[in-house]
């Protein structure tokens, strides 16, 4: 007998019609339900985070009412917390946060559509494998980087163009948001025009439209849900957005006047904490003040991503059932017109606000003529004029690539020395150099992955592979969805006043590690996700036909090919950390140190904290901020070009 | 070797099995005796609820969550349906091939070994011999045993679909499940599967979902006719081609419609 029969035997060894031979439970079916409740628990885990925040949020921002009412918080129109009568008035932060954002995406959103049609449908598989790449960089540069150029270049520029005293202005703001926006509009908007399934394409053109009339006609109205998304998610991250913010807006908390006054100063809610946090009594009147302004944020940011929420899911939804244009469309057609003329008058209405009255009229003239015209010129010709266009868009982000990275590079390298790497600051920053400040950044970034990687990749095994969709994973995920879109800003003071005071860590290192964990969590839970279900169902389905328990088909199965997956998502998430402000500022960094922290309950030096100060609070330190902002980009950016450079060689590799 | 049919009994039985996905009912009041060391074929026109009743003798129905199943189900007189069954056990004892390939990404050793070391089989040489005993069984060994640590998605279909049959059998299951094995293989490739599953049915219990009727006549000993969910006519195979009791069944053998 041969060892397989013997095997078999073994395996056969109960008598024929043994009853006890289908019952559960003698086979290891303790250690699978430990290990499904391990994943439960780090599942739930980012659910209670968003319950935490909340709840610290409010313990600490809730007393202000016991001396300012909700009315005068909302609409008081002064905001002068240090004044003689102090006045606690958020009506021009929250004015100044809408301002920003909608001229952001004034910029952003012509720019974006243009360039993911563009990337999507014009590109040649070569040009895209470059474009793809930079509009990720875009997404790569640190946000206090940006806020350092703006400071630098852009309000420059913007001084000597319009002759104004100071650049730091609400346009300053708005430009740098939009180049910020830019990426994720780009990406999601490029995802959903290439969802467009090809049968809609090849129909067009099978009945003899030319390449545009497709575009125009049948792809992006197809993937209008998914574009609208992009803008959505895109116009998040501008609300949500700080360092950058804060160093470009000039921050007079005012209300422009006339409104529209592109060039007036402008200080958003954002900007307010990153401000007056550092410096606030604990537990003063303006302590819970901010606080409060936080919720308020919390509160903008959460209806900005229901809203995206809602559009996604839907779009899931109607993919899913693989029907035509989605609901948000179909509810659209029947008041297209009105809906178009709505958006032109108020396009209008806008570049009259932003640019005068004359933009106003010149863009009456030009777009209805445009319109008027362009459904009589030839379709070649329109085509044409469209690429054009789309080729000039796409030009600009690569342009403002080029610029920024550029000007860091001229700036910065000559600063770059042996010193400078390996040595500790001098003289407030000005000479010496940022040895401190990059360890410390590592150490930052090593625990923060080191806490949100398990936990993050537990929670995705959780939801893609033991439960089904339900109304547990619908909490879950949503837990996750608001954790994602929770501004850096609301980690931070949570981090504050959870971490720092409540727990009693202190400014410290670990503090800092544990805040910028959660903030990484949901892109690692995301990307793992994803991670898992592009493994083939074939696969788990194959395993589990021959016996093999969840946990076995899981371990042996499913996570060997997603590890590529995983590890870009965890290398990612590492890049975000590594260049982020706004929740260490708080938590754990402090400017000028010249040890390595000796424990974790030590405060340190961080690279990103460094610049910000370095840029804004100490005068004649040019070499050493690009130097600085030389090194941060190039560890940020060196992290996301690992990142993808593993993604290209494993999406080449796996083929199913 | 075949076993004299007084010593076959069923193995597995249905009885008032009904079938749904959501609200939409698959599967009709299907009452079916699976016999033991038989190849027995389900033929229907598609979307009939062949692989769905195959699904259901390994609870594979399991993992789509808007299936629902009421009826009863047992193999050698158990009931798999009963809340305290061990359905990773059950999978162990009947095993399945799927229409499409899908050998794991892994070597064409280790997919084999995969089972049996989920299985708790560790030792190196118990592992080598029942790899080797699967790989002739499905009548691969010949192929590749030059090549046994290459990676199995080299293979051509016809040898990943032989593979994956290895692998069920490396487990060591009584019954085989097969879901149109043959679908996506040429005809030569199709001919050596056939060749194999004639002689699987002298160790294990084979019921192969197959679209082609001449597949059916070929390889099984009992065919059962499915349509829209319902299981119109079970029997001994040369009677349901030859004198089949209803209408419907003879249209369909003889290509009236399907
Ligand atoms: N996962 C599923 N969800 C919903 N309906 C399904 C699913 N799988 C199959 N069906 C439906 O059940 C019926 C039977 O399908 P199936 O068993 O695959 O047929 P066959 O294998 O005979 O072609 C079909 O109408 C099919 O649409
Ligand atoms: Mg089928």
């Amino acid at each position: 007998m041969n060892p397989l029969h013997t095997y078999a035997a073994i395996r056969n060894a109960s008598p024929e019609g043994d009853l006890a031979l289908l019952t559960a439970g003698h086979r290891g079916g303790a250690y699978e339900r430990v290990i499904r409740s391990i994943w439960f628990l780090t599942a739930i885990f980012g659910v209670l985070c968003v319950f935490f925040i909340l709840a610290f949020l409010l313990k600490d921002g809730l007393p202000l009412f016991s001396s300012v009412s909700p009315a005068e918080f909302l609409f008081g129109e002064t905001w002068n917390p240090g004044g003689a009568t102090p006045s606690y008035g958020t009506m021009p932060l929250w004015t100044g946060t809408i301002l920003v954002t909608i001229g952001a995406m004034a910029i952003a959103t012509p720019l974006g559509i243009a360039s993911a049609v563009f990337i999507s449908e014009l590109a040649s598989p070569r040009v895209r494998s470059v474009v793809k790449p930079v509009v990720e960089l875009l997404a790569g540069i640190p946000s206090v980087v940006y806020g350092f150029f703006g400071l630098v270049f852009l309000t420059n520029a913007l001084r000597l163009q319009f002759d104004i005293p100071s650049g730091e202005t609400w346009l300053a703001g708005s430009i740098l948001l939009a180049v910020m926006a830019l990426p994720t509009i780009i990406t999601v908007a490029e995802d959903a025009i290439s969802a467009v399934p090809r049968e809609y394409r090849e129909g067009s053109m099978g009945l003899g439209a030319n390449h545009w009339q497709t575009i125009s006609r049948v792809i992006v109205p197809s993937a209008l849900s998914g574009i609208t998304a992009a803008l959505i998610l895109g116009m998040g991250r501008a609300v949500g957005e700080t360092m950058a913010v804060l160093m470009v807006t000039g921050n007079a908390a005012v209300i422009p006047d006339p409104l529209y006054d592109v060039l007036s100063p402008v200080r958003t809610l954002t900007g307010t904490l990153g401000i007056e946090m550092g410096e606030v009594a604990i537990g003063s009147t303006h302590y819970h003040a901010l606080f409060g302004v936080a919720l308020l944020l919390l509160l903008i940011t959460l209806a900005v991503n229901l809203a995206a929420m809602g559009i996604m899911g839907h779009i899931r939804r109607s993919q899913a059932g693989g029907n035509g244009p989605g609901r948000l469309s179909s509810l659209m057609q029947p008041h297209g017109r009105k809906i178009r003329t709505a958006g032109l008058l108020s396009l209008l209405l806008l570049a009259g606000a932003v640019f005068g009255p004359l933009a106003a009229v010149l863009l009456a003239v030009i777009v209805p003529a445009g319109w008027y015209a362009a459904a009589r010129i030839p379709a070649a010709h329109a085509q044409r004029a469209a690429f054009s266009l789309m080729y000039a868009a796409i030009g600009l982000v690569v342009l403002a690539v080029a610029v920024i990275l550029g000007d860091i590079l001229i700036h910065g390298l000559p600063a770059i020395s042996w010193e400078f790497l390996t040595g500790s600051p001098r003289n407030l920053g000005r000479e010496g150099g940022i040895f401190p400040a990059i360890v410390g950044t590592l150490y930052l970034v090593a625990g923060a992955i080191a806490v949100a990687l398990p936990v993050g990749m537990g929670a995705a095994i959780y939801l893609t592979e033991y439960t089904r969709e339900g109304l547990a994973t619908k909490i879950i995920r949503s837990g996750v969805d608001l954790l994602n879109g929770t501004p850096s800003i609301v980690f931070g003071l949570f981090g504050f006043s959870f971490l720092v005071l409540y727990l009693g860590f202190g400014v410290s290192l670990l503090a800092g590690q544990v805040t910028l964990s959660l903030m990484i969590l949901p892109t690692i839970i995301r990307t793992t996700e994803e991670a898992l279900r592009s493994v083939p169902d074939s696969l788990r389905e194959g395993s589990l036909a021959l016996g093999a328990t969840r946990w076995q088909t899981i371990a042996r199965v499913i996570l060997p090919p997603a590890v590529p997956g995983i590890i870009t998502g965890a290398i990612l998430s590492i890049g975000r950390a590594a260049g982020e402000t706004a929740p260490i500022l708080f938590t754990a960094a402090i400017f000028s140190s010249r040890f390595l922290p000796d424990s974790v309950l030590e405060p340190v030096m961080a690279l990103p904290y460094h610049l910000f100060i370095l840029s804004t609070n100490v005068p004649g330190a040019q070499t050493n901020q690009y130097g600085t902002a030389l090194v941060l980009v190039t560890l940020v950016v060196g992290i996301y070009l690992v990142a993808i450079a593993i993604r290209t060689h494993y999406q080449n590799k796996i083929t199913w | 070797m075949v076993i004299p049919v007084e010593q076959t009994e069923p193995i597995i039985t249905t009885r008032g099995l009904d079938l749904f996905y959501g609200e939409t009912p698959a599967l009709n009041q299907i009452d079916i005796d699976i016999l033991r060391h038989r190849v027995t074929a389900l033929i229907g026109p598609s979307g009939c609820g062949k692989s769905t009743l195959l699904r259901c003798f390994n609870r594979m129905n399991d993992l789509i969550p808007s299936c629902r199943v009421t009826g009863s189900v047992s193999y050698r007189g158990e009931n798999i349906y009963a809340p305290d069954v061990d359905v990773v056990h059950l999978r162990k004892l009947i095993g399945m091939v799927f229409q499409r390939p899908n050998p794991f990404p892994k070597s064409i050793y280790d997919n084999v070994a995969y089972g049996p070391k989920v299985h708790g089989v560790r030792d190196k040489g118990a592992l080598d011999t029942i790899v080797e005993e699967s790989l002739k069984k499905a009548a691969l060994w010949d192929e590749v045993k030059d090549r046994l640590h290459t990676p199995a998605m080299g293979l051509s279909g016809g040898q990943q679909q032989r593979l994956c049959i290895a692998r069920t059998l490396a487990v060591g299951p009584e019954v085989i499940l097969m879901d149109e094995p043959c679908s996506a293989l040429d005809p030569i490739a199709t001919a050596k599967i056939e060749t194999l599953i004639e002689e699987l049915r002298e160790q294990y219990t084979v019921i192969i979902v197959t679209h082609s009727m001449q597949q059916a006549a070929r390889v099984s000993d009992y065919t059962g006719f499915m349509y829209l969910g319902e299981l119109i006519e079970f029997g001994k195979t040369e009677k349901i081609f030859e004198t089949p009791d209803k209408e419907l069944t003879s249209n369909y053998i003889t290509g009236r419609f399907g």
